[in-house]
């Protein structure tokens, strides 16, 4: 059966991309958990979290398990869009005839780790939209397509907040997944300490190919999704909507803007490798809920009263997560 | 069985066992919702005074709630796909049943549909529906369920509080209930038994009282409301009586009637037989009732001076057997010249002869009572006769002395005569002699006069068919004339049994017609009791009968004396019991005093004559006197009181 033959390799290419970046990467197993879901599920990533615990290693040790091209950019203010694009530059052929060469920038890779992203302007930040959205770009009247797959993995430091600007809704809308890096614990802080001040860093093995990675990515959308299962994936999202008919009463109250539709396809997909994951055929509720604080936080826009009482958007997911019941004709016992 | 039915087969088990369940937690919810309504609707109960059916149907509220609970619970049949999702979230299978249901109906799934139901059925085999789905008590539901009904049961044994008022006020409605309910029966019985022969008027004046009857055994009525309604009727009953009373042919009727006695009641023939069949108990006495009963007492002075005997082997005591032996000797004479038969006297004697005391003492009082036996027998002859004696002859003295049965008898045998073909010689003219007699005393008998002078003609000129038909019309007519007397009586009596329901419930007693010895006219409750405190007999009445001696039949104790009837003597009631006159301070042709009885109040003009209802009311007494109705020790001090209400 080559399906089961397929899900059966996604287990184990899953499994030995843990293992392997298990061997740089200490701790952090919800965070490498939804980079790798993101990546089966074709989605970018924003990584956020204060310096120095580990988001552009974990990134680049993912570079370095996949067998994909993999570029970098450190983002600043002075970054233009030119600089991640690229851009026609003269260049003198053969008979000594100048034409215009495009010049390809950093974006034209599998993996795009757009490091400190908000440090760039709005302006060099809006270039990566068209990529991240259409993998493509378009420079000098050419559009020009990315290589598939195509992954931006961004990394952002919530505390700086001279030099820095917030990502425009858009961009942020176009982040499958916004994984929040937090400190690690004691023994996972002992353990960062014994590999990084002794001995050599590990060597990393490739683990996935483009092409194996591209199958796996259309075996995970053919994961079978129950209807009422999908129906809470869509409650979920319209109650973030701050509409009196349908939203959640803490959505009403705190929230502007709620989740666009890319919210529910998170969910949905995200939902789909999780289930592959967790070793099972179908989705399930727990999926959903599991994935939804890292799919929704990005994406709901706090009002002024909530920003004004420090509510976090995670905070209101819980309570919706709480509020929204799983199943809409649920029999009690 | 493949993998989709084996997760079928498991669901459906589950489906039908959660069926159940919801059937059996709505069984529970229901009676706990009937015992909630039950426990409600007692606690009103007890508190106001709602109809009895209310806590009845209170009580049995929990077995329909229960019912209806099982049947709503179990009403909804659990679909497939509403069974996998809740055996999904029930069992933490990660909705894996539910997506298999669904990707089972969708053709195009592939592979991806076999291994999701592969999935759910390696699951679904596992699933026991009983462990589920265990049947039990639903906690908190059936522990209300049953504290309610405990409280409830509980609540059975409290006393309701109901106001004295209220108390008061259901007593007079069942008291009236009853009364009309009598009163209805005893109306309907009256019709019944003989039909009016009046205008409709008179029938219509019955059935209203019946009416009347059904109002107040029906209707939910106050005291003063059902004295309004009797009085109404009452004032219409009069009314007719008094219309009645305006007929001379009724009123001479009714007179000649009272002046008579009981003299038509019964027909010569049967006073005749009665006569004789007691003048054959009695044999051939030729003494009258005074001298029997003076017989009687010479008898028991001589048994009360045997008492006293003196020792016989005395002088004096032989000399004192001597003289009674003489005495009764010569009342032994006497009772034979006055032709009696009295064998205990002679045996009296023979034992006083031989010296047995006692046994003549015995024989004595036998004699005595014998005596008394033949006594009341020659009295009621002696009434026979005189009963006898006032009936008419002939025609015109039945006429005369108001006997319309009688003459009606006469004239229907005259009218048969007539019409046999031997009539003998001599029978036309005495018919013919009696019937002119009898024109003159039929003057005060309507139209019969006329008839009756119309059959002496026919007879006078020999016409016997043309007589015959005459005297039968007349015969008629009297018959008539005897029907409406009967109404009238009727109506009076009916107005009488309204007047004794009115003061019935005016004094809150119960009220029975007067159609059962010892039980007539008012009572207090239940019926006389045949016993004492406890063991008395509800329903036992009183024969009518007071005895001289009290009865210690019963009676097994030291400290009292010998068991038996023992004489106790004349009634002496206590000063606090003796029955004192009340002189009323009634006038003619003034306003009657208000009487104020419990909780109603009368007032108003008495439209009764005084000396019509004094006459009434002495003629109650006087009955009641004679059915020996009054205690002994009253009967004195009301006969007083009546006659002095007579002077």
């Amino acid at each position: 059966m080559e399906t089961q033959q397929a899900i059966e390799s996604f287990r184990d290419t899953y499994a030995a991309l843990r293992a392997e970046i298990g061997t740089v990467i200490v701790g952090h197993d919800a965070i490498v958990e939804g980079v790798l879901i993101a990546l089966f599920a074709h989605g970018h990533v924003l990584l956020e979290g204060v310096p120095g615990l580990g988001k552009t290693l974990l990134v680049r040790t993912l570079s370095e398990v996949l067998d994909l091209s993999f570029n970098r950019i450190q983002f600043t203010p002075d970054l233009m869009p030119a600089d991640i694009l690229g851009t026609n530059i003269v260049m003198e052929a053969a008979g000594g005839r100048r034409q215009f060469e495009f010049q390809q920038g950093p974006v034209f890779a599998h993996l795009l780790l757009a490091d400190e992203i908000n440090r760039a302007t709005p302006k060099t930040q809006s270039a990566l939209l068209e990529a991240m959205q259409e993998h493509q770009v378009t420079a000098g009247g050419q559009l020009r397509k990315l290589a598939e797959p195509f992954f931006v993995m961004a990394t952002q430091n919530p505390i700086d907040q001279e030099g820095t600007y917030p990502l425009p809704e858009a961009q942020l809308d176009r982040f499958f997944f916004k994984l929040l890096v937090g400190y690690p614990s004691g023994p996972e802080l002992a353990e960062v300490l014994s590999r990084t001040t002794a001995g050599e860093r590990p060597n990393i093995r490739k683990i996935l190919t483009g092409q194996t990675l591209c199958e796996l990515m259309n075996l995970v959308r053919e994961v079978p999704v129950a209807s009422h299962v999908q129906d809470y994936a869509v409650r979920l999202v319209l109650a973030t909507h701050p509409k009196p008919e349908t939203a959640a009463p803490i959505a009403s109250q705190h929230l502007r803007f709620g989740s666009s539709p890319r919210g529910g396809q998170t969910l949905m997909l995200a939902g789909k490798v999780r289930a592959l994951i967790e070793g099972r055929f179908n989705v399930s509720f727990d999926d959903i809920q599991a994935v939804a604080p890292s799919a929704l936080r990005h994406r709901l826009i706090l009002n002024f009263e909530a920003e004004a009482e420090g509510i976090a958007t995670d905070q209101i997911i819980t309570q919706i997560l709480n509020d929204v019941p799983r199943d809409a004709q649920t029999v009690n016992a | 069985m493949s993998e989709l039915q084996t997760i079928e087969s498991a669901l459906s088990g589950v489906a039908r066992r959660r069926r159940w369940a919801a059937a059996l937690r709505g069984l529970w919810i229901g009676l706990l919702t009937g015992a909630l309504i039950s426990l409600f609707v007692d606690g009103v109960y007890h508190l106001s005074p709602l109809p009895f059916w209310t806590r009845t149907a209170a009580a049995l509220a929990p077995f329909p709630c229960s019912l209806a609970g099982l049947i709503l619970g179990g009403w909804r049949r659990l679909g497939m796909a509403e069974a996998a999702r809740w055996v999904d979230g029930r069992e933490h299978l990660k909705e894996r049943l539910s997506t298999a249901l669904e990707v089972a109906s969708q053709p195009t799934a592939g592979a991806w549909r076999d291994l999701v139901i592969a999935d759910a059925a390696r699951h679904a085999g596992q699933l026991d529906p009983r462990r589920i789905v265990p049947f039990g008590l639903p906690g908190k539901v059936a522990r209300w369920a049953l504290v309610a009904l405990a409280l409830g049961a509980g609540l059975g044994f409290v006393p309701e509080y109901r106001t004295q008022r209220f108390l008061q006020s259901q007593t007079d409605r069942q008291l009236i209930r009853e009364a009309g309910r009598q009163l209805a029966d005893l109306s309907r019985r009256t019709l019944q038994a003989r039909q009016p022969a009046l205008e409709p008027r008179a029938e219509k004046a019955l059935e209203t009282l019946s009416d009347l009857g059904d109002r107040l055994n029906k209707a939910t009525l106050t005291r003063g409301d059902a004295l309004k309604d009797i009085a109404n009727v009452s004032e219409r009953l009069k009314d007719e009586l008094r219309d009645l009373a305006k007929d001379p042919v009724l009123n001479r009727l009714e007179q000649a009637a009272r002046s008579s006695g009981a003299g038509d009641s019964q027909s010569a023939a049967g006073l005749q037989k009665q006569i004789d069949s007691l003048q054959k108990q009695l044999g051939a006495p030729t003494g009258n009732p005074q001298a029997l009963e003076k017989l009687s007492k010479d008898l028991d002075k001589l048994r009360q001076a045997a008492k006293g005997l003196d020792d016989k082997n005395s002088p004096a005591g032989q000399q004192q057997r001597n003289d009674i032996s003489k005495a009764l000797s010569a009342l032994s004479r006497q009772a034979q010249e006055m032709g009696l038969q009295m064998p205990h006297l002679n045996d009296a004697i023979n034992a006083l002869d031989a010296n047995q005391t006692e046994l003549f003492l015995k024989d004595l009082q036998a004699s005595v009572t014998d005596l008394d036996k033949l006594n009341d027998m020659a009295k009621t002859l002696q009434q026979l006769q005189q009963q006898m004696d006032k009936l008419g002859k002939d025609l015109a003295e039945q006429l005369k002395n108001g006997q319309p049965e009688a003459a009606q008898k006469t004239l229907e045998k005259m009218a048969s005569q007539l019409t046999a073909a031997n009539l003998p010689p001599g029978t036309l003219q005495n018919i013919a002699a009696e019937v002119a007699k009898a024109v003159g005393p039929a003057g005060h008998y309507g139209s019969l006069a006329g008839l009756l002078g119309k059959a002496g003609k026919q007879l006078a000129a020999s016409d016997k068919a043309g007589a015959s038909r005459s005297l039968s019309d007349a015969a008629k007519e009297l018959e008539r004339l005897a029907q409406q007397m009967g109404d009238a009586q009727s109506i009076a009596a009916e107005l009488q049994a309204l007047n004794q329901v009115a003061a019935a419930i005016a004094s809150g007693k119960e009220w029975r017609p007067g159609n059962r010895p010892g039980r007539s006219g008012l009572g207090e409750g239940g019926g006389t009791g045949g016993g004492v405190g406890t063991w008395a007999d509800e329903n036992a009445e009183w024969n009518g009968q007071w005895s001289d001696h009290w009865d210690n039949t019963g009676f097994d104790r030291d400290d009292q004396d010998a068991r038996g009837h023992t004489d106790r003597g004349e009634g002496d009631l206590s000063a606090a019991l003796k029955p004192s006159k009340v002189r009323g301070q009634f006038s003619p042709g003034n306003p009657m005093p208000s009487v104020t009885l419990r909780n109603v109040s009368i007032k108003g003009q008495s439209k009764l004559d005084y000396e019509a209802a004094a006459a009434t009311a002495q003629s109650d007494a006087q009955s009641a006197l004679t059915h020996e109705q009054v205690p002994r020790a009253y009967q004195g001090a009301v006969r007083e009181y009546f006659d002095d209400l007579k002077k």
